[in-house]
Parts: structure tokens; C-alpha cells; sequence
């Protein structure tokens, strides 16, 4: 005994075994999306559905009412997949002029034929994601594991703490991938239910499956995420603790740390200086940007080099407030000599800079050449691999 | 590669030839087209076919008007535009070019 699900195609009504609407279903659904961008999207599939009627009302008699599955199978069948090749896409009006050469194009051999190549964009994906879904969106647009990409921001977020702001500003600009449409879009990949029906099978959205409703899940989410957040606080506590607890109270902490401040805005100052410069004129200091050399490249240069420069005065600085805030078990001393340390050797690099400047003229025209080759050559290595 | 296989764009890419030369003799539907395409080396299925004919009919080689049927709903009847014989004529030209050639080509 079979539940059946009453239907409407094309004004009549029909009545299909629940197994044979989940077919029609998914196949109507997939047409649809194949005739995404078709501007005679609505006429082609009401063509469609008055057509799979007609079939079904040739199966049908006086006393028999219902189309039973297989029945629904074999008139799609039939029908056979939705082929659409006149849509908006240029790249499939390329496609069929290689056909027609009878060259083989890379594009037949990249997809079967009749299927327009779906142009990529960067999406956030939620499905499977751990906070907002910018590592999986970019894992899907670069076509790597997204595990990769995590491990790379967690780098970022434990070097500079960049990483945080770089996905915080991904998270406020990249757009949520909401439509099965756009989600496939994020993997440049056509979008059929078929690809969705493999995707689901193979754990693609892996993360959602193992529950068996919404409360479940959100159960689960609500958990995680408290743990995370436990994590991060013990985490950030340690931290702190740690710095502290190595510190000693010294009593030109509370004057070192004005000082040290005026120290570090000034440098901060020269920094957004320079950087403007590079913008605007394409050379720092003096030093011209060679023309192989992205512009995005030098800026992310000089922001790593700014963050090294910049790091003792920022230790020197944690160090005094320590000194200076916390009782007993704050001995600032050896961060305050750290950074000293720190500070000498910039004096130093300064000294021998200006002494021996325009041997560091050279090496600094040097640098993006030599980055240059250096991203190349791994670019080579990782395609070789 | 069987050579049904290695025709298959050569196939696909002259349908549209075809289903012209189909309408120019008389209205049809697509039933109609279906059953004349299913004798022969070019059996095709409705999932072509209506997107075809749709982008025919936007090209404006083709239009079609609703005719009742005796079972069931109206159908669409497709004929040729004026363009669409224009369109006709210059490829059944350019067809007997392109079979002469490949009748002749290699031959002394």
C-alpha cells in the first residue's frame, strides 16, 4: 500500500505514488535550475509539465487512476534530461561553436556538453561551518579543503591577530549563500539536484545529517559553541597570567610607558606615511616598486615588516602596564629588558642603515624581485606536486 | 570512440537544421517532431527539444498557435516564419556545399 499525492500540471490534476512525486519532483527541480538565465524559463517548463501530463493521461483509463513509480520513471525517462544550451552564458555559445568545428574544445571535455559553465563567486557557506562560514566559502572558491584554510586564519589569528579582523570584515562583506543556486555557484560548479542528491550522499553537508531534527541540532551548536568560548577564555587567561607572573614591580615602568607610547604612535604614523606613499606614488622612501610586483603584495610586505619593527615596543609597553597595574606577582623587569634588547637592534639596523645606506638601498630594490621569485617558485612547486 | 559517439555534436548541432526542414512542411507539434526524429539516427527527446524550439521561436524562426486537440488541453502547433524559410534556404544550400565537399574531398 502506497500514500499518493495529488498533483497539477498544466490544469489537470494527476495522481502519482508518493515514490513517483519525489522523482517528478526532483526532476522538475533540476530542469528549472539547468534553465536558470533562460528568459523562456516559465513558457519551457509549463511546455514541460504539460507534456509529462500528456503521458501520464495516456497511462491512465476509467479504472485506472493513480501513476505508480516505475510508471513516473519511465516517462522521464522519456522525456530525457533538460538540455539547454541558448542560454546567456557566452561560454556555452563557445562550447557549441567547438562542436561545430569539431575541435576538441577543453570545454567538452571539462563537462558534458549541454551544460553551461557556472562562473564562480565567493560565498559564505553555513553548511558545515564553524562561525560564519568565510573559511568554507573561500575552501570552496580556491577548490581546497576548508580544514586547510581554518588551519591558515588560526596562523594569521596566533602571529598577528590580523586574521580575526581579516575574517571579521570577509564575514561583513561576503555575501550568506542562500539559494541551492548560489551555493553552487561558490563551487563553480553547474547546479543539478543530482550533484545536490551526490553531494548529500557523499557528507558533503555532513554537519547537518546526524541529527534527526532542528532541536537537535541546535542543541549541539549551542554546546559547541560554549565550549569554544570556555576554550578561548582559559585560553586568554593563561596568557595574561603568564605574562604576568613573570613581571616585577620596577619603578621606571610607570615612566617608560608614556614614553613608549609616544614611541610607538610615531612609528605608527610613519607607517600609514609610507604606506600612502606606496599607494600613491609606488615607491617607500625613496625605494621605487618594481612593476612585476602587485601592488598587494608590497602592502602586505610592509604590514608583516611594520608588525616585526613594532613588536618590542609593544611588548615594552605590555610589560610596564603589567608593572605598573598589578600587584605582587607582576615583575615586568625581563620584558622591559627583552624589549630593550629589541629596541637596541633596531638602533643598531638604524645606525648601520644610515652608515652603510646605499648598500641597504640596494638590498631593499632587491626585496621584491626576490619575493617575487620566491612565490613563483613555490607556485611552481605546489602545480608539480 | 564508436563513430555514433564522435557524430554526436555533429548531430546535435544539425537538429536545429532539422526540426526547420520538419516545420516547413507542415504545422506540427512537438509529438509530431518526435515521432518523424524517432526513426532515425537523430531520435531526440523532449528535454531538447522544447528548449530548442524556445530559443528558435526567440530567434524568430519559428512561431506556433494554440489549436485544440481532441484529448486534452490546446496544443502548440509551431510553423516558420519568413525568416525562419530564409534561415532554411541558406542552410539547405550550405548543406549541399559542405555533402559535396566531403563526397568529393580525397577522391582522384
Amino acid at each position: 500500500m502506497n500514500k499518493v499525492i495529488t498533483i497539477n500540471l498544466g490544469g489537470t490534476a494527476y495522481q502519482l505514488e508518493e515514490g513517483g512525486y519525489d522523482t517528478l519532483r526532483t526532476y522538475l527541480e533540476t530542469a528549472a535550475a539547468r534553465l536558470q538565465g533562460n528568459p523562456d524559463r516559465d513558457e519551457i517548463m509549463s511546455d514541460i509539465e504539460q507534456a509529462i501530463g500528456e503521458k501520464f493521461r495516456a497511462l491512465l483509463g476509467s479504472h485506472k487512476t493513480v501513476v505508480v513509480t516505475k510508471e513516473v520513471t519511465a516517462v522521464l525517462d522519456e522525456m530525457g534530461p533538460i538540455e539547454d544550451d541558448s542560454g546567456a552564458d557566452p561560454r556555452a555559445g563557445e562550447a557549441k561553436a567547438r562542436a561545430e568545428t569539431g575541435g576538441p574544445g577543453p570545454a567538452q571535455t571539462e563537462r558534458p556538453p549541454g551544460q553551461p559553465g557556472t562562473p564562480k563567486r565567493l560565498y559564505r557557506i553555513k553548511e558545515g561551518a564553524m562561525v560564519a562560514g568565510v573559511c568554507n566559502g573561500l575552501a570552496a572558491y580556491l577548490n581546497i579543503d576548508p580544514t586547510l584554510v581554518r588551519l591558515a586564519f588560526i596562523l594569521l589569528l596566533m602571529v598577528w591577530g590580523t586574521g580575526v579582523l581579516v575574517y571579521f570584515v570577509l564575514a561583513l562583506i561576503v555575501p550568506k549563500a542562500r539559494s541551492p543556486e548560489e551555493k553552487a555557484a561558490a563551487c563553480g560548479e553547474p547546479f543539478t539536484a543530482q550533484e545536490f542528491i551526490r553531494r548529500a550522499k557523499a557528507g558533503y553537508y555532513g554537519a547537518t545529517k546526524d541529527f534527526p531534527d532542528r532541536k537537535a541540532r541546535r542543541e549541539w551548536k549551542r554546546r559547541f559553541k560554549q565550549e569554544m568560548r570556555a576554550k578561548r577564555d582559559e585560553w586568554r587567561y593563561d596568557w595574561h597570567r603568564h605574562w604576568a607572573e613573570q613581571a616585577d614591580i620596577h619603578p621606571g615602568a610607570g615612566l617608560a610607558l608614556p614614553l613608549l607610547s609616544v614611541l610607538h604612535g610615531m612609528f605608527a604614523i610613519l607607517w600609514v606615511c609610507a604606506l600612502i606613499s606606496l599607494l600613491a606614488t609606488g615607491a617607500v622612501f625613496g625605494i621605487v616598486l618594481s612593476s612585476s610586483v602587485p601592488i598587494w603584495i608590497a602592502v602586505i610586505v610592509m604590514i608583516i615588516a611594520y608588525k616585526i619593527f613594532i613588536w618590542p615596543l609593544k611588548a615594552a609597553r605590555r610589560a610596564c602596564y603589567y608593572g605598573y597595574g598589578r600587584p605582587k606577582w607582576a615583575r615586568p623587569s625581563i620584558f622591559l629588558l627583552d624589549a630593550l634588547i629589541w629596541l637596541a637592534v633596531i638602533a643598531a639596523f638604524l645606525w648601520l642603515g644610515s652608515h652603510f645606506f646605499s648598500q641597504l638601498c640596494e638590498a631593499a630594490r632587491n626585496i621584491p624581485s626576490v619575493a617575487h621569485d620566491a612565490v613563483h617558485q613555490i607556485r611552481q612547486w605546489w602545480h608539480g606536486k | 570512440m564508436s563513430v555514433n559517439e564522435k557524430f554526436s555534436a555533429i548531430r546535435k548541432g544539425l537538429l536545429e537544421f532539422l526540426v526547420l526542414k520538419i516545420i516547413a512542411a507542415e504545422k506540427v507539434y512537438v509529438a509530431d517532431i518526435l515521432k518523424q526524429f524517432s526513426a532515425t539516427e537523430f531520435t531526440t527527446q523532449e528535454g531538447t527539444l522544447y528548449p530548442l524550439l524556445s530559443k528558435m521561436r526567440r530567434e524568430g524562426l519559428v512561431d506556433y498557435e494554440w489549436k485544440e486537440s481532441e484529448a486534452g488541453p490546446p496544443r502548440k502547433y509551431y510553423q516558420l516564419t519568413a525568416k525562419g524559410r530564409d534561415q532554411l534556404r541558406e542552410t539547405l544550400d550550405y548543406w549541399g556545399k559542405i555533402s559535396g565537399t566531403v563526397k568529393n574531398l580525397g577522391q582522384k
